[in-house]
């Protein structure tokens, strides 16, 4: 029963009519979760309907950081999309710009050699690193536990520092061209960013057993959010989110690409789809990352790093969808070029916009405090919704 | 569910045929995914038949978008071919995780005002999806429970990525390093 | 040199003793927390203000926090909003005055100490209440609304745990359960002091709402819940102060009832040499050390799950632990001789 000051109070008799009969009224509450708030990564809004604690109703306002890729990539040349794309997704900045230099030289059919595959694959597979371990940071953080953002960031300072001697940057590197890499890494990377890889794997059982071991952090975690399979994939729902739900999900093992094929490397899976079976899914992918970062630098072959490409990149008119798993899940561009310098339509298909928009269904029924686990355990770049 | 079959390119081609057989304008391979056309009225029946088909079952939405292909061929390059293209096309793109089947799915819309089904029934990941489209391109999706705009604010005008809406600020600007590696200063790349 | 001193004075001294002796521990223990968190998470804390090793870094803050601009949302109810920090500021002090440092140090070793500790240390969860509903913010009514709840609830276990111990020394003056106390302290009786220490410590941690049990201040949720809206001096008051405050009464709280206050660690008679007030600050500092240890460490719990611990978990243990000294009370009394 709740007494609104704009309201007139209710007569005494009604009042206790109303509680004889057992419906007790409660008012729900619009709650705007954002879009600045701390537990949301970036200009994200949830407009909640909440009565009480519990979360009736849950929708998703996004756009706050829309900046137009989609317009903007018509009117720039592929080596400008370069860096243009790094900014999507930015957490997993060279895994953004594999997939459109793939679609380019399948359209122009290039060849890209071998060294230039592996050297990608240490790349991208050291970007997903340091996406899950910014993940595995900021979901500690959400639910209260603040040290691993530190102990994580740690980690990280060790592989960006390896891939700034190669690439100039610490977060948006720009480094891939079609046919292979801009050019070939200095002397001494590899050696550290196997260091770098081997020390994160080192440390990982204690953050493991710091944050997993905990039973508050399961007691959060285990249980909340369910989101079951069907619905990921009528969503559309990828990657490490999708694979906590049991789905064997992983474009690296379905179609590979690069030369992913010649690793030995597992997919982890979750069992029941609740958050921490994806934060699990998470950790784990970390490991298997790392067994591919060692195999690809063992096995490097020397070589060139960049293919036979022509002077000027013009991919003839076509249209083609190459995908690849982005540390988020399934990121694919669908590029229609007229014979161009620049793509005539470039439509991108990022893997956190799929991923939210399965957020009303998980939402609907949970605690305001299950809420921010569940946003937190959904690993969701602004970024990569808003393009 | 794990990879039950790994079908070939003219397997899949011909298992979606076979299944959609009477309701495609056109099938073919293209890059190894199956593409296909069909008209806007059969478009809802075509998506539940790839997401429920047996051997198909392509129940992943991976994304649905639109083509503007009005100025299509005027860029450097282009052919001289005279392709009819329609003016706005919607491109909707499905996967099967059982038998890895990649179907492309054209849905040309050839005159204003450009009208299509809505296929939010079949794929929930449809509702962002047709949103996003409509406020880009300015097409309705009729049987849309809420078509209010995604990214764009309510009162933005126009439709963005139509080919007719120029972005005043940007002015098609080319690369301004070195156009031949060897003009380059260092003589890389 | 006698001095003898009219009643009006020795409460002026002992008021000025209060007043000069709280900000101290205050500005200390918060410094503590600084570098012990810091160093938990592997990296330095505060490292230059004041030149060595940042230990005027809360002297800082204090005074920057005295610039800021005092900012009273529009919507908020004026003169609630600015008497919430007070009520929750005042208790927080008035806890220290049956604090026993040694036999004589203490402010007033009043006759029912433990029961005026229980008392005005709850007289805070109203201020929270009032600082929540009138700052005219959701965000801050929820947090609000979360403490009220979090705090009647963890209210129970403390007083039953400290029953626990008032009945075992047989008098609720702070001094007279110090001396009360057989030696090891928590140890004895078998079962019945560990248990009580550690229900005490729990519900203490949820009544200082600090982690694992700060959900009515979840940062990452509701941004500091029933304190969003406060800024400046008011904050500082009202939250922090008053948080590190109660926190240090806790701990010394704590090692007054359950680890033997001001009594050396063993009766060893060399150690006799050093004062009481040494060993006092030693158990204090080790419970205090505990509370900022734990603090980066966990994740934070629900509030549903806060409250099954408290009321069906912590509640029925101290009403048996009640039981259970009782029994020991009245069939066993020599054995509870010091």
């Amino acid at each position: 029963m709740t007494v609104d000051s704009r309201d007139e109070l209710k007569n005494p008799q009604e009042v206790i009519d109303e509680l004889a009969r057992g419906s007790l009224q409660t008012e729900q509450m619009l709650l705007n979760v954002g879009p600045q708030h701390p537990a949301t990564h970036g200009v994200f809004r949830l407009l909640a309907t909440i009565d009480g604690e519990v979360l009736v109703d849950a929708e998703p306002v996004i756009g706050y950081m829309h900046r137009g890729y989609e317009k903007l990539v018509e009117a720039r040349d592929y080596r400008q999309i370069t860096n243009l794309v790094s900014r999507m997704d930015w957490l997993s900045n060279i895994q953004n710009e594999l997939p459109m230099w793939m679609a380019v030289e399948a359209l122009m059919e290039l060849e890209v050699p071998p060294r230039a595959q592996y050297m990608r694959v240490v790349m991208v597979e050291a970007n997903r690193i340091l996406n899950h371990l910014m993940f595995f940071a900021s979901f500690g953080a959400e639910l209260g536990a603040i040290t691993p953002t530190f102990y994580a960031f740690r980690e990280r300072e060790d592989i960006q520092a390896a891939m700034e001697t190669a690439t100039g940057g610490r977060m948006h590197f720009g480094y891939m061209r079609a046919g292979g890499l801009k050019e070939d890494v200095p002397r001494g990377f590899l050696q550290a960013m196997l260091a770098a890889v081997r020390q994160v794997i080192d440390r990982m059982d204690q953050y493991y057993n710091l944050l997993v071991g905990n039973e508050i952090f399961k007691a959060r975690t285990i249980g909340v959010g369910v989101l079951e399979p069907e619905v990921a994939y009528n969503y559309g729902v990828s990657g490490p989110i999708a694979r906590g739900s049991n789905i064997n999900f992983d474009v690296r093992k379905d179609e590979p690409y690069l030369v992913y094929d010649q690793f030995d490397f597992d997919v982890p899976m979750g069992t029941s789809g609740d958050c921490f079976d994806r934060f699990w899914v998470l950790l784990h992918e970390v490991y298997e990352s790392a067994r591919i970062i060692e195999q690809a630098i063992e096995g490097m072959p020397s070589g060139p790093i960049l293919g036979k490409v022509p002077r000027v990149i013009q991919p003839p008119e076509g249209e083609v969808y190459i995908r690849t798993e982005n540390s988020l899940g399934e990121l694919g561009y669908y590029l229609i070029s007229d014979g161009d310098k620049r793509p005539y339509r470039m439509k991108i298909r990022t893997p956190s916009y799929s991923n939210v928009s399965a957020l009303p269904y998980v939402l609907k029924g949970t605690f305001v405090s299950d809420m921010i686990a569940i946003l937190g355990s959904f690993f969701f770049v602004l970024g990569d919704i808003d393009r | 569910m794990p990879v039950l079959e790994k079908l070939s390119h003219d397997d899949a081609l011909s298992r979606v045929q076979g299944l959609l057989d009477g309701l495609l304008a056109d099938a073919h391979l293209n890059y190894g995914h199956v593409d296909i056309t069909c008209v806007p009225e059969n478009l809802v029946e075509v998506t539940r038949r790839l997401r429920d088909g047996d051997g198909v079952r392509c129940r992943f939405f991976t994304f649905m978008s639109a083509v503007d292909w009005t100025t299509f061929g005027e860029g450097e390059g282009g052919t001289d071919e005279e392709t009819k293209r329609p003016p706005l096309e919607v491109l909707l793109h499905l996967y099967s995780p059982e038998y890895v089947i990649h179907v492309t799915v054209h849905v040309p819309l050839t005159a204003e005002p450009f009208i299509c089904p809505s296929i939010a029934g079949v794929f929930l990941g449809a509702l962002w999806a047709e949103r996003e489209t409509h406020e880009m391109f300015g097409i309705e999706f009729e049987g849309h429970p809420a078509l209010v705009n995604l990214y764009l604010p309510e009162d933005f005008e126009g439709n963005p990525l139509r080919k007719s809406f120029k972005l005043a600020t940007r002015v098609v600007k080319s690369w301004p390093g070195a156009k031949d590696p060897e003009e380059a200063a260092g003589g890389g790349r | 040199m006698e001095i003898t001193l009219t009643d009006w004075q020795l409460l002026l001294v002992k008021l000025a003793v209060i007043l000069a002796v709280v900000p101290a521990l205050t500005l200390v223990a918060g410094y503590a927390e600084h570098k012990v968190m810091a160093h938990l998470q592997h990296r330095l804390g505060p490292m230059y203000p004041g030149g060595f090793h940042g230990w005027a870094i809360l002297l800082a803050d204090g005074l920057k926090f005295i610039y800021k601009e005092d900012i009273i949302p529009a919507a908020a109810d004026k003169r609630v909003f600015k008497l919430a920090p007070i009520a929750i500021f005042i208790p927080a002090v008035m806890v220290y005055l049956v604090i026993p440092l040694d036999r004589t140090l203490i402010v007033e070793d009043l006759d029912v100490g433990v029961f005026y500790l229980l008392a005005i240390s709850s007289v805070s969860t109203i201020g929270v209440l009032m600082a929540g509903w009138s700052s005219a913010n959701k965000y801050a009514l929820i947090g609000a609304l979360r403490a009220g709840a979090q705090l009647i609830a963890y209210e129970l276990p403390i007083v039953l745990s400290a029953a626990v111990i008032v009945m075992l020394a047989g008098t609720m003056s702070l001094v007279g359960i110090v001396e009360a106390q057989p030696w090891p302290f928590i140890l004895w009786p078998p079962g019945i002091g560990l248990v009580a220490f550690l229900v005490f410590m729990g519900s203490g941690i949820a009544e200082l709402t600090r982690p694992p049990f700060d959900m009515p201040v979840a940062e990452s949720e509701i941004i500091t819940g029933a304190f969003t809206e406060y800024s400046g001096m008011r904050f500082i008051f009202g939250f922090f102060f008053a948080e590190v405050a109660n926190m240090v009464a806790f701990a010394a709280i704590g090692a007054t009832l359950f680890l033997g206050g001001f009594n050396p660690i063993v009766p060893w008679s060399p150690l006799d040499a050093i004062p009481g007030f040494v060993w006092f600050v030693l158990k204090a500092s080790f419970l205090l050390f505990l509370f900022l240890w734990v603090r980066p460490t966990f994740p934070r719990l629900r509030e549903d799950q806060l409250q099954k611990f408290a009321w069906k978990v912590l509640i029925p243990v101290s009403l048996f632990l009640v039981l259970a000294a009782g029994a020991w009370v009245l069939y066993a009394p020599e054995a509870l001789q010091p």
